[in-house]
């Protein structure tokens, strides 16, 4: 569930002008629409002006000289068409200023998601995420098309009405005016009311389906204890609630929209008839005028209903802006490098008295300090919370760290060119995600430049090759969603796969806790062992089999290194690492 | 149109306020043919020159009157049709809600929360809009539009009429065929739409691979990409999109060439007057809408029908397990004997459980141990009767549990599940959630019980403190801790802890056990965990393994047994040293 916001008017105005600054960059295509537009309310505008002068200068008379009338219904004919052509391109050219406009929000916040820094991921469910790039945006995307887009047209087409009808008669035409600040208060009391009353029907739905959610969810327990009478009551009681709401916004839709918008125009018509009446009494009237009033009044109406109808879509998409902006806004970002440049040669990794938190109160990890010679092996053990993957997640550059320092040959990590850190150093998550794409994409990601060989190579060095040479497709099979169709050991072997192609000197290993299949198990293990071979490499071990061989084993606990050595000097202290050890071989002593 | 007779008890239901407001709509469209008809009459007068101030008076007298009648009629029939349409969903979403509590877990392991919450959201609306929208669109599109043309042919010129309308087929046929390809492409947008959702979505579960490979710049590129797909696709949906307004101007355009034509046709013959010309063209304007409507109309009511159906679908579904004839109507109480052939899953081909063995007498407590998924939690669910397929019987008190009420049968037993779900109410409300006229004393002593009294004390707001999404995040202990006392709130003839002292540490799950034997003298009480500590001092302890009884006895049987019970609790006892970091 989103938290309802409240924004007051001030807010919604503050929002809805950046989001006007999104128009900026398509100035010109939409100075473009713009033209069209006017081109159409012009011939929107003449075609009744045709009318009245053919009403008014022949038919009235009855005389119908060839060549004017014929001239009258060809110009006629000509305005229509073109109008129809010019609307056409004019319509278009809104909706794709619109999509662009879109586009580049879209792709504005999904810049900013990927330079958020992990911290910001692990506090913020990605579902809400993904709504921020897509739902909230195409919500925006519905106002630009359906509100906005149709509040500018009708403006220039009332302007464009007025116009005429000042041409034609100066004084009907301030008559009719009269009736403008009628519609602005009705459009104001029904934004007034809608505002409210529409929050309260949103809300209403929101607490109807967040009952019925966790009621789906926890119906278990509701029929473990008895309790569903109670709880269908309190579910219809909501729901009555929520009826009575919708009620409330049919009343006012009912008293304030097309009904009273339609009374407004028969208000016009009024005075419009009135008008030529009492004139008749003293002077002769042009019909024709008349007529031409008549069909502005219609077209008039026309898209104020239009508007009318459509102004909740607009408070809809205030509040998604106004999400998507706090979104843009959010300043949690990626670690930043100094960039002084550098170059990683040998991978010597050096921990200086790192302690680190996350939340700024309590130290997950504390005081560590170790180092991994040129293509060494460290391996971090502990049990869940000891720290391991905190050290893994500064090494990586996923968090900021400000106590101690970790250089990597001799210089500080926050130093290096992002590029060069990630070029060289290779991570394998303890889950191996997998893309949507092939194995062949999986494998070079977005690098396209890179050659098949390497792919292949990169597979066969993991032994990844084996199952992949039985894939129906090889190397181009389907990988879905999150490479469900794999087995967790193949879709670790791709993953291996994908940090060897990229031949990184410091291999980074957060080896799987979940159990792997005994088939791939043995590929994986050699798979482990080639990588490592020549890489300096820091190694969570679930498995205290897979590391006896390392330089380096550090026993972590609560954040600090409780016991450090190798696995035959660990297993001599007989502290922590030896009953561990013992743990997981099943001995009991 | 086959939902409108589907729904056909809804509008019996309702059948007063839809017939009222049909004959309002019908009244409303026929007041619509009024205005422009006046305006003719005004233009006669004025231009033969008769016009009198009486005359002018009475017919915009009219018109104003009939204006104001049609503001009140048009809110009256809002109030009946669309009060209606929203009465409907507030009646199917209340049966669905009741249909929900009637489903057995084994209905809720088949389907997805999602999608049932599809069917009371979704599915309810496009229904709300058929009986709203849908019965308006229709009833007024064939009114309006009928009144109209009686009018055209009625009061000014059939003939001309006939003429202009000859257009208006093309209309329908043209926005029809534009929306046959709108929809095609909307289906494209669609899912642009959604693979570039589920590009977003892959993207930031996937974040620290792209990060690892410093690919952030690469993935960017990639949803520019597919951005620029939704783009295209959008835009072919704006070329169809954009058609409708110019074709229907362009057809409505040649209906008044047709009418102007030909009207000055009739008039210089003397068979018209330019009043009813003007009238004419007016009437032309209002023939818009119901042409349109007719193709929203189809719309509408197609989905309407797909989502009723579905709606139907799910409220047709049997309540698989429900109380017998002769069920009997005590709380069960007395000795539990669990003899059980076979059981399983549905649709799963493996035993979950053969052969298990036990009797629990009345006021002892039973461990069970075992591996997940060793079947632990099969017999607890059997003896909650989640399900009453399977080979031999269970009783309760002497009663086998399928033939107790199932309101008694659970009023008999406090569970406590492995997954503690809170509702997002306060905490006093979650602990007396079966019993929520409870004393505020007894919901204080069950927590004391359960030995999460203290910390509830700590929060700011103490009892009245609202858990869930929107309130405090609560430990898996504390939760664990409330979720026992809600259970003790029952006073429970058995009490089920289904592993539910995971998350507590081991002082306090010792405190808890001891209270609860000191407080529940001659009541039952069934103990799974995966902890051994939970359940070492039962009175008889099962040992599962794969969905059978391996070892049976007391912790000191089978201590000295040294079996599977024996290195599970060896383990353990290692595990916790490691778990201190090593010392003891």
């Amino acid at each position: 569930m989103e938290k309802p916001k409240e924004l007051t008017g001030k807010d919604q105005w503050l929002v809805f002008k950046r989001l006007l600054k999104y128009l900026a960059p398509h100035k010109r295509m939409l100075a473009v629409a713009m033209f069209l537009l006017v081109l159409t309310v012009i011939g929107d505008v003449l075609g009744p002006v045709l009318i009245k002068t053919f009403i008014d200068d022949y038919l009235t008379p009855g005389s119908f000289p060839t060549g004017p009338v014929a001239g009258l219904a060809l110009g006629y004919f000509f305005i229509q068409v073109s109008n129809v052509v010019i609307s056409y391109f004019q319509l278009l050219k809104f909706q794709e200023a619109a999509l662009k406009i879109i586009q580049q929000l879209r792709i504005d916040v999904f810049t900013k998601v990927q330079n958020l820094g992990m911290r910001y991921f692990d506090r913020t469910p990605a579902g809400s995420m993904v709504s921020r790039v897509t739902n909230d945006t195409e919500a925006i995307k519905e106002m630009f098309v359906s509100v906005l887009i149709g509040f500018v047209q009708s403006i220039f087409l009332i302007v464009g009405v007025y116009i005429a009808m000042f041409f034609l008669n100066v004084r009907l035409a301030l008559i009719t005016l009269l009736v403008l600040p009628i519609l602005v208060w009705i459009m104001y009391l029904y934004r007034k009311y809608s505002s409210e009353f529409y929050q309260d029907l949103r809300e209403r739905l929101g607490q109807l389906n967040a009952k019925l959610s966790e009621s789906l969810q926890g119906m278990g327990m509701v029929q473990a204890f008895g309790q569903e009478a109670r709880l269908q009551d309190e579910f219809n009681n909501i729901n009555e609630k929520h009826w009575q709401a919708g009620k409330r916004n049919i009343k006012l839709d009912g008293l304030l929209l097309h009904p009273a918008i339609d009374l407004v125009y028969a208000l016009a018509l009024i005075l419009l008839l009135s008008y030529f009446g009492v004139t008749s009494f003293t002077n002769t009237v042009e019909v024709g005028v008349l007529y031409a009033f008549v069909a502005y009044i219609n077209r008039f109406f026309e898209p104020v209903n239009q508007v009318m109808e459509r102004l909740s879509i607009f408070q809809q998409a205030i509040v998604s802006a106004s999400r998507v902006f706090e979104l843009l806004d959010e300043d949690d970002l990626a670690p930043a490098q100094a960039g002084a440049g550098g170059e990683i040669v040998d991978g010597k990794i050096e921990f200086r008295n790192v302690s680190f938190s996350y939340d700024g109160k309590g130290d997950v990890l504390k005081n560590i300090s170790f180092t991994a010679m040129p293509g060494e092996t460290v391996a971090l053990v502990g049990h869940t919370g000891s720290g391991k993957s905190s050290i893994i997640n500064l090494l990586m550059r996923f968090y900021e760290f400000e106590r101690g320092d970790i250089l990597i040959d001799g210089q500080s990590v926050k130093e290096y060119p992002a590029k060069e850190l990630r070029s060289k150093m290779g991570l394998v998550l303890q889950d191996p995600f997998l893309f949507y794409g092939t194995i062949d994409s999986n494998i070079r990601l977005h690098d396209h430049s890179m050659p098949d060989q390497t792919v292949q190579a990169a597979a066969q060095f993991v032994q990844a090759d084996r199952f992949i040479n039985e894939l129906p497709k090889g190397y181009q099979q389907q990988v879905t969603e999150r490479g469900s169709t794999f087995s967790s050991g193949q879709r670790q072997l791709v993953a291996f796969a994908r940090t060897m192609a990229t031949d990184p000197k410091i291999l980074v290993l957060d080896e799987a806790t979940a159990n792997i299949d005994t088939e791939t198990e043995v590929a994986i293990q050699v798979g482990l062992e080639r990588m490592r071979q020549g890489r300096t490499t820091i190694a969570i071990a679930h498995r205290l089999s897979t590391i006896q061989d390392a330089e380096l084993i550090l026993v972590l606990h609560h954040g600090e290194i409780v016991e450090r050595g190798t696995h035959q000097e660990l297993l001599a202290k007989r502290g922590l690492y030896h009953k561990m050890y013992l743990l997981q071989n099943g001995i009991v002593e | 149109m086959r939902v409108f007779w589907e729904l056909g008890w809804f509008f019996k239901e309702r059948k007063k306020q839809y017939i009222t407001g049909v004959i309002l709509l019908l009244f409303v469209a026929f007041l619509g043919v009024l205005p422009p008809r006046i305006i003719g009459f005004v233009v006669d007068e004025i231009g033969r020159g008769t016009l009198t101030p009486a005359f002018l008076v009475k017919w915009l007298g009219i018109l104003g009157a009939s204006a104001l009648l049609m503001y009140a009629l048009r809110y009256a029939w809002r109030l009946m049709i669309f009060g209606s349409s929203i009465l409907l969903a507030q009646n199917l979403r209340e049966r669905l809600f009741t249909h929900f509590t009637r489903m057995s877990p084994a209905f809720y392991q088949k389907r997805r929360v999602g999608d049932l919450m599809a069917h009371a959201t979704n599915d309810l609306q496009a229904v709300q809009q058929t009986a709203g929208i849908g019965v308006l669109t229709l009833v007024d599109s064939i009114a309006t539009g009928g009144f109209v043309i009686a009018a055209m042919a009625l009061t000014v010129s059939w003939k001309l009429t006939l003429i202009v309308l000859l257009p208006m087929p093309l209309m329908a046929y043209m926005t029809n065929y534009y929306g046959k390809l709108l929809h095609e492409r909307f289906h494209g947008a669609q899912e642009a739409f959604s693979s570039l959702n589920d590009k977003t979505q892959e993207s930031i579960s996937g974040m620290k691979v792209i990060k690892t490979f410093g690919q952030e710049k690469q993935d960017i590129d990639d949803f520019k990409r597919l951005s620029d797909r939704v783009v295209d696709e959008n835009i072919r949906v704006a070329r169809v999109d954009s058609l409708f307004d110019p074709t229907i101007s362009a057809i409505i355009g040649v209906c008044y060439f047709l009418a102007l034509g030909f009207g000055t046709y009739f008039v210089m013959n003397g068979e018209m007057t330019i009043g009813d010309m003007v009238a004419f063209t007016t009437y032309l304007g209002l023939l818009v809408w119901p042409m349109l409507a007719f193709g929203w109309l189809f719309n509408i009511v197609e989905r309407g029908r797909a989502s009723y159906d579905r709606i139907r679908r799910l409220l047709a579904e049997p309540v698989d397990i429900d109380d017998r004839e002769d069920a009997v109507d005590v709380r069960p109480q007395g000795d539990i004997v669990f003899s059980l052939e076979q059981f399983q899953f549905t649709g799963d081909d493996r035993a979950a459980l053969r052969d298990v063995y036990f009797t629990l007498r009345r006021g002892e407590t039973l461990g069970i141990v075992g591996k997940t998924g060793s079947g632990k939690s099969a017999i607890l669910r059997l003896l909650l009767r989640e399900f009453d397929h399977y080979d031999g019987d269970i009783t309760f008190g002497g009663i086998s549990v399928n033939d107790y009420k199932k309101q008694q049968l659970r009023k008999a037993i406090g569970y406590v599940p492995q997954d503690h779900f809170l509702f997002s109410t306060t905490i006093a409300g979650n602990i007396a959630f079966a019993r929520p006229d409870a004393a505020m004393e007894e919901v204080h002593e069950a927590a004391k019980l359960a030995h999460i009294h203290q910390d509830i004390l700590n929060f700011t707001e103490g009892y009245s403190t609202v858990v869930g999404e929107r309130g405090v995040s609560l430990s898996g202990g504390q939760k664990q801790r409330i979720s026992i006392a809600r259970a003790l709130m029952m006073r429970p003839e058995l009490l089920i802890l289904d592993d539910s002292l995971s998350a507590v540490d081991a002082k306090t799950e010792e405190a808890i056990l001891s209270s609860l034997k000191k407080t529940r003298t001659g009541a039952t009480t069934i103990i799974t965990s995966h902890r051994l500590s939970a359940i070492q001092h039962a009175h008889q302890i099962i040992v599962m393994h794969e969905g059978t009884v391996a070892e049976i006895g007391t912790h000191d049987q089978l201590m000295k047994k040294k079996g599977r019970y024996y290195e599970m609790y060896e383990l353990q006892q290692l595990e916790a040293l490691v778990e201190q970091g090593g010392e003891a």
